[in-house]
């Protein structure tokens, strides 16, 4: 997909709106008040649309993660004494869409497969899981990273 | 002399109450989901409200430590803190309130029903409402991770029903690594078979999908800001926590996968 194509702009729309629900949905769960969920909601758009064009661009998920949450951290840090405190839980709700949770559970049964009694191809599903394992503690780390930097590059530590 | 009437014994019954509303303080975030820089601080805040000085504080995953000090005199409590959660609500109104004290000053009664009221009054939002909110992210988790229209429906109900028995479970006073995995099995089953059901050609990522209620994202991340921080100790706490979290979750999600007939 070329830079600003009609399928790529219908896939950074699909996954900004699923990733606006997403953060949504985390946001209640996460006892957001109104007003903090349309901006969680905002994040998730934001987050998830970065994301969707770094990918697009040829970036690792790893590396579009940390520009992904880098955005939403350096929006929040920006704008936060508009809004108060408590700025890096909300920026980190937007980002919680893009935490890799199905690669940690596939890692884990891959890692369960391995040592089945009669393993069909024990060294690929071997592979399969170290790659998974690897991909989940990398992209989680570049998320953590990609938020924690405006937040310590801004006078706004949480209170 | 009575004993009330010795000043160095009057100032540590002082001391010692703004410790322990200061602790009261710390513990809130904590349980809340605050970070070890943000639970310092709320507890740095209240204590020099209260007019004391903080002398030196150690925040654990499972207890705090406070030494507050006035003058000559100084004084150590210590708090244990419960369940780690996430309340957006109450972390912000309690990191406000610590802040107005910290400008205008209180008394350590007052100060500590301020919290209590705090914790009974900050609105939450009902089960019935947080139960499919939850499943609808879980089901919009799916279609991020390129699961089918299909598998939506089923995905957001196993998603409502998991939020749902987790919250019951919770309320009980059940282990958390052992909600993982029950919650991981129902939420999973539930939704693999529904996916089935409605003729998904995604079955197996609409069962993950719907456990993806479990994954914790915000434990893991201030794993590594609290690292970042400097302080090591409660990050790495937190680190394996989610890592055990996660291993009983894949668990309960291995057994769904048995009972759906998936697993390779």
């Amino acid at each position: 997909m070329t830079l600003l194509s009609v399928p790529l702009m219908l896939d950074v729309a699909h996954q900004g709106a699923f990733g606006a629900v997403a953060a949504w949905g985390f946001g209640v769960l996460f006892n957001f008040d109104g007003r903090s969920l349309i901006w969680c909601s905002a994040l998730g758009v934001l987050a998830l649309g970065v994301r969707t064009l770094a990918l697009a661009g040829g970036w690792s998920l790893e590396a579009a993660s940390f520009a992904a949450a880098l955005a939403a951290g350096a929006i929040v840090s920006l704008t936060s004494p508009q809004r108060g405190e408590a700025v890096d839980v909300l920026a980190l709700a937007g980002c919680i869409p893009m935490v890799p949770g199905a690669f940690f559970g596939k890692a884990i049964l891959g890692l369960f497969a391995v040592t089945a009694p009669a393993p069909a191809h024990p060294q690929d599903m071997a592979i399969f899981a170290i790659v998974a394992m690897t991909r989940v503690i990398l992209t989680l780390g570049a998320i953590g990273a990609g938020l924690a930097i405006p937040t310590q590059m801004t006078r706004h530590r949480g209170f | 002399m009575a004993a009330s009437a010795d000043p160095v014994v009057l100032r540590h019954r002082d001391l010692e109450k703004i410790a322990n509303v200061a602790l009261k303080v710390g513990r809130v975030l904590m349980e809340c989901g605050g970070r070890v820089s943000v639970v310092r601080e709320g507890m740095r805040l209240a204590a020099r409200g209260l007019g004391a000085n903080v002398v030196g504080e150690r925040v654990g995953y499972a207890s705090l430590t406070l030494t507050v000090g006035a003058g000559e005199e100084t004084i150590t409590r210590m708090i244990d803190v419960g369940p780690h959660g996430v309340n957006y609500r109450l972390d912000v109104a309690v990191r406000r309130y610590a802040t107005q004290l910290a400008l205008q000053g209180g008394a350590p009664q007052e100060v500590s029903e301020t919290i209590d009221r705090l914790m009974r009054e900050t609105p939450r939002y009902p089960l019935w409402v947080v139960a499919p909110a939850t499943g609808l992210a879980c089901a919009a988790f799916g279609r991020l991770l390129g699961v089918d229209w299909p598998a939506f429906l089923p995905i957001l109900a196993a998603g409502c029903v998991g939020q749902w028995v987790r919250a019951k479970l919770r309320g009980r006073g059940t282990n958390a690594c052992l909600i993982a995995a029950v919650v991981a099995f129902l939420a999973g089953a539930l939704g693999g078979f529904g996916a089935r059901a409605a003729g998904s050609a995604s079955a197996e990522m609409a069962l993950i999908a719907s456990t993806l209620l479990l994954v914790p994202g915000v434990p893991a991340t201030n794993a590594q800001t609290d690292i970042m921080e400097g302080f090591p100790t409660v990050g790495s706490a937190r680190a394996v926590s989610v890592a055990m979290i996660m291993v009983f979750a894949t668990i309960g999600i291995w057994g769904a996968e048995a009972v759906l007939g998936l697993l390779p």
